[in-house]
Parts: structure tokens; C-alpha cells; sequence
């Protein structure tokens, strides 16, 4: 089966319904979407599959085949961070990191589709997601920030908005 | 002093954002085994019959691990404070709560894994259970624990955790009203994102690599080489990212089970649990049961209070007389209350175990408190701001257990909440301190337990 990863072209011998969670992490090694329930529920193994956030743990290989995936190695490198990746360290967006990647491929997909700096609008795209550490705030913020195209520092961290990510309060 | 206030950024901060953060879901070992868990299907029951024998004689399954299998069966998560222990890893004999391990094991894949667990043939009577911390001390109760139903090994052997302070007759004798209030918050599951997750690695040199979510890494270090009867050096514990824990990787979930498998099939293990499993086995937050009744003046000085707690323990103890012990020092809150009359048990039923979480044993006491203290306030009809700030601890406030106050911060953080939400203070509350009290602050009642800082 072949499939495109993170601008590669991949060929995978694992079976046409293994799921694409596993595929990705044990066949091709790449372990930045996680296994959170495995039940669709979570959001932590989300990836974009020809530019659109999927549940990787739910699709089977079989329904990708030729597809472009992209995971959170592929947005950028340590060096060479993208805007995202910038956006969430700048505003402190992850705290133990284990739904940071999931977040951040629905983060780019919001804004690839032409997202803009709405925090009702950051959040329906984002309601999939679960952040156990309830870093709700600072990944709203930072989502806004990179919608808005801000620059970053990263030598510093952002203080919180302060605002409630709506209905909460 | 360069770090306070300043926005650095976080160590990890890129690792995290590019998906190269480690977890131990993430460590790549050829050749790894899946775990798999047979698990009580009942929360009190005997076990009448064990045979592991179809699952050992299954192709690619390469150990099965029962009670038999360990060299110390019973260990606590206290023991290396000197407290007996009480939980089995394995359950042996009987199970005390849905979910309880009885034999895990060791297989090629997952898949074959769970075959090998479903093929075990076990039968079990079942027993009356129990889930109502308050029915536990009912005559009729059934017995769920061997030491009875609430935990008898505080120091001196007492069966509760006991505070006695100043003269609590005279308090309730003097006291305008007293005000009683009920408070039961309910368990909660931590849910990390991460599930409970373990790697271990025979070496070649026989020492045991284990990869670990756990929070409490020399614990867990403790406790596997407890009942592995190791010494500390043949065992080496890696942590450090942890995909989220809250209290819940505090106690040894799966390091000691899969260490036994490791020695036993000499291969790599690993065991996620699933998020159902997360959900139904792993440790919760207790839930609690707390009786607060005040001896108040109606002007809002509290003059006594009787508490009793009932600590949830679940069905064994691992570190629940701690957290009562924590629950018990903070049960006046940030308050000074002269006279105390305190008791708490840690109480034991067919749940599962429960644990550390954010704040263990005092998140449940600060609820109950701070909401019997808005109970007082409306009760007597004053300010629940002007309330707090006249019982708040100051300098040389004496706790319930006796220790002096060096700089309690009680009086200047109510005066900012009320700050922040446009709440009017009159002018003598506006202007209280933390200080050590005097005047209007110093009432005859508090005169005799105000220490000096200085001897602490």
C-alpha cells in the first residue's frame, strides 16, 4: 500500500485494516499521534489525511490508500519550526504534551481552511479534543495568535489572555 | 533570584510541539510482548478454582504470571514508613474489587494476548459487597478487609486519626448557635491522556530496564523491587515524561507485573492499559464523607469545631492514611479555631483502591470548609467575606495539630478575591492585617493559643 507522509512517498506492508494510529507509529516509527483511547474519543492521534484532521486510530490503512498524510513531525523541525509549532510554544500551549499534536494538525487545518482569530470559531474546530492538564486557554490563544500571523519569540513564553474559552465561567 | 517572574520557556517546549517527546508508549524495543490482564469481573469474591494451564500451553504466549509466581506477595505502598502492608499484587485466594489483577500475562501480539487471558478457566463464590463508606460500621456490615473495615494502624495502633485541641465542652457550652453541615464529594478518575503504560527489558546482564509513566519514580523503584526481592541495584527505573497524571501515576500500576513477566519469559514487555481499563481499574480520587459541626458567636467568631471524616479507601489502604493525615492537619482550613475536637477513618469497601490527587486529602477538606463557612455566614447574617477575614489565620495562630503560624497569607488573599470581584469591605476589614492579632482580632477566646513564631 502506498501513502505520502509528511511529503514522502511511503510504501507499508502492515494489513488494510490495521489502523492508521499504528501504522504510523509502529511500522513507520512515527510516534507523535497517540494512542489516548483508541475509541475516537480523545483527539490525541489526530492527523491530517489530504489536508483534513482525522481520528488515525478509527481509519484503517485501507481507506488512505495514496493519501497525503501529515503528522506533527512533519510541520516543521526543532530548527525549523512552523507557525503552529512556533504559536503553542510561545503561548505555553503544552503542558505534558500529550494531546499537543493532535491539537496542533486541527490547529492547521482551521487555518489552512482560512481561520481567523475567532475564539468561538478556534473552538468548534477544536471541540474534538481533549487536554486533561486543561490548557483550554493558552491553546485557544495560541491558535489565535497564529491565525492572526503574529511572529514569536520564542526566548519567552506569552502571559495567558486571561478569558475563559466561553460557557465556562 | 533571575528566574521569578521572568516567561521563560519551557525545556521541553519544542520537543513537545514537533512530536519527538518520548513517552513510554514511544520506545521502540524489537521483539517487545503485550500484557494483558485477567481481571475480577466481581467487586467481593472467593476464588474457587485457578487454572492458567490453556493460556501457558497457547502458542506465542510466553508466561503467565499469578499470585504463586511472586516472591513477596503482600507489599504497601507505605511499608517503607514502616506500615504493614495489605494489598497482594495478585489477587490470591479471593478479589475485593471489580477489576483486581488475578494473573496477567505475556504473548506475541495483543490480540493473543487477550485470547490467552480469555482462555483461563477461573470460578469464583460470590460475596456481599460493600460501597457505602457509612454502612461500614453497621453491625450487619460485611467484612471487607482482614483488618476489619476501616484502617487500625495510626501510631499507637489507633483505628483513627485523632485531634483534640483546647476545651470543645466549653466552646459548644458558650457558643450562640451551632452550625452542622454534611459533605460528600464523589470519586473522580484522573483520565490522563496517557493510559497507565510500562516497558521492561530483561538485560543481558540480569538487571530489569523498566520504562514508566510513573510519577513517583523511587516508589515505584520501592515497591517492584519489594516484591521481586531484588536489591535496589538490579533494577533501573526510567520516567521523566509523563502524558499527563494528576495523582493517578503515584501508585505502581504495572511496573511489578510486568517485571515478573520479563524475568520469567526473558523477553521486552509492555503493557497499555486500555482506556476502558484506565477507567474501571486504575485509582480514582476518594470519595469522602465529612460532619462538621461549629460552636459560632453571633457575631462570627467559630469557637470549637467537631469534624468526622470518612476517608473512601476502596480495598486496600496504599496511600490513604496519608492522605487523611493531610486532610486532618488542614480540617480547620485557613482558619484559627481554638477548640477541636477531630475524628477521620480511613474506611475500606469493594471499590477500587483510591489515591493521591492534586491536593490529596485536602481539596475534599477545603470544599467542605470554605462551603460551611458560607453556610455560617448566611446562617447568621453577615458578610461571608467579613467572616473569613476575622477567623483567617494570622501570625502566631496556633494550627489543630499545633503549629505556629510564621506567615499565614490567609488575610491579604481574601482581601484580594474581594478586591477583584468589587466585593466593599468596611474600613476594619479593609484594613486588617496578617500581623499578629490585637484588638478587635485578639478576642478572650483566642488569647490562650497564640504561640510565638519565634520557637518554630
Amino acid at each position: 500500500m502506498n501513502l505520502t507522509v509528511n511529503g514522502v512517498a511511503r510504501e507499508v506492508e502492515s494489513g488494510p485494516l490495521t489502523p492508521l494510529l499504528f501504522v504510523l507509529r509502529d511500522e513507520l516509527e512515527l510516534t507523535g499521534a497517540k494512542a489516548g483511547c483508541q475509541q475516537g474519543g480523545c483527539g490525541a492521534c489526530t492527523v491530517l489525511v489530504d489536508g483534513e484532521p482525522r481520528r488515525s486510530c478509527l481509519t484503517p490503512l485501507i481507506a488512505v490508500e495514496g493519501a497525503a498524510i501529515t503528522t506533527a513531525e512533519g510541520l516543521g523541525t526543532p530548527e525549523d519550526l512552523a507557525p503552529i509549532q512556533q504559536a503553542f510554544t510561545h503561548h505555553y500551549a503544552a503542558q505534558c504534551g500529550f494531546c499537543t499534536s493532535g491539537l496542533m494538525l486541527a490547529a492547521q487545518a482551521y487555518i489552512d481552511h482560512g481561520g481567523i482569530d475567532d475564539r468561538h470559531a478556534i473552538q468548534e474546530a477544536l471541540s474534538g479534543h481533549v487536554c486533561r492538564c486543561t490548557g483550554y486557554v493558552k491553546i485557544v490563544d495560541a491558535v489565535a495568535a497564529a491565525a492572526r500571523g503574529d511572529e514569536f519569540d520564542l526566548t519567552v513564553t506569552a502571559g495567558s489572555s486571561g478569558m475563559t474559552t466561553g460557557g465556562v465561567r | 533570584m533571575k528566574a521569578v517572574g521572568a516567561r521563560l520557556p519551557r525545556y521541553d517546549g519544542i520537543a513537545h510541539v514537533t512530536g519527538r517527546s518520548t513517552y513510554v508508549d514511544d520506545v521502540r524495543i524489537p521483539g517487545t510482548l503485550w500484557v494483558k490482564a485477567l481481571r475480577s469481573p466481581h467487586h467481593n469474591a472467593a476464588i474457587t478454582k485457578l487454572d492458567t494451564s490453556p493460556a501457558e500451553a497457547m502458542k506465542g504466549v510466553h508466561a503467565v504470571v499469578t499470585a504463586a509466581d511472586v516472591p513477596l506477595l503482600v507489599y504497601g505502598h507505605l511499608s517503607a514508613l514502616g506500615i504493614p502492608g495489605d494489598e497482594p499484587l495478585l489477587a490470591s485466594g479471593e478479589v475485593r474489587y471489580e477489576g483486581q489483577p488475578i494473573a496477567v500475562v505475556a504473548a506475541e501480539s495483543e490480540e493473543l494476548a487477550m485470547a490467552a487471558v480469555e482462555a483461563i478457566r477461573i470460578e469464583y463464590e460470590e460475596r456481599p459487597a460493600l460501597f457505602d463508606i457509612r454502612k461500614a460500621f453497621d453491625p450487619g456490615a460485611p467484612v471487607v478487609h482482614e483488618w476489619g473495615n476501616w484502617y487500625p494502624h495510626f501510631e499507637g495502633e489507633m483505628d483513627r486519626r485523632q485531634i483534640r485541641k483546647g476545651d470543645i465542652e466549653w466552646a459548644f457550652d458558650k457558643a450562640d448557635t451551632i452550625v452542622q453541615g454534611v459533605y460528600r464529594p464523589a470519586a473522580i478518575e484522573h483520565v490522563p491522556l496517557e493510559t497507565q503504560v510500562c516497558q521492561v527489558v530483561p538485560e543481558a546482564d540480569g538487571r530489569l530496564t523498566i520504562y514508566s509513566c510513573t510519577q513517583a519514580l523511587y516508589f515505584s523503584l520501592g515497591v517492584v523491587c519489594a516484591h521481586l526481592q531484588l536489591p535496589l541495584n538490579r533494577v533501573k527505573v526510567v520516567g521523566g515524561t509523563v502524558g499527563g497524571g494528576f495523582g493517578g501515576k503515584v501508585d505502581t500500576a504495572t511496573e511489578t507485573m510486568c517485571a515478573l513477566l520479563a524475568q520469567k519469559s526473558g523477553r521486552p514487555v509492555k503493557w497499555r492499559w486500555t482506556r476502558e481499563e484506565e477507567f474501571l481499574c486504575s485509582s480514582t480520587r476518594a470519595p469522602w464523607h465529612m460532619e462538621i459541626a461549629d460552636a459560632v458567636t453571633k457575631d462570627g467568631w467559630i469557637l470549637g469545631r467537631k469534624m468526622l471524616t470518612l476517608h473512601d479507601s476502596g480495598a486496600y489502604a496504599r496511600f490513604s492514611p496519608y492522605g487523611l493525615t493531610k486532610h486532618s492537619f488542614h480540617h480547620a482550613g485557613a482558619y484559627t479555631i481554638p477548640n477541636i475536637h477531630f475524628d477521620g477513618y480511613v474506611v475500606f469497601t469493594n471499590r477500587v483502591p483510591t489515591t493521591a490527587m492534586r491536593g490529596f486529602g485536602v481539596t475534599s477538606v477545603s470544599f467542605a470548609v470554605e462551603t460551611h463557612l458560607s453556610r455560617i455566614a448566611v446562617e447568621l447574617g453577615i458578610d461571608p467575606f467579613e467572616l473569613r477575614l476575622k477567623n483567617a489565620n494570622r501570625i502566631g495562630d496556633t494550627t489543630p495539630n499545633g503549629v505556629v503560624l510564621t506567615d499565614p497569607s490567609t488575610v491579604p488573599t481574601i482581601q484580594a478575591i474581594a478586591d477583584a470581584i468589587g466585593h466593599e469591605l468596611t474600613a476594619e476589614y479593609r484594613t486588617t492585617t496578617g500581623d499578629t492579632r490585637s484588638g478587635a482580632f485578639l478576642p478572650e477566646h483566642l488569647v490562650a493559643q497564640l504561640g510565638n513564631p519565634e520557637d518554630h
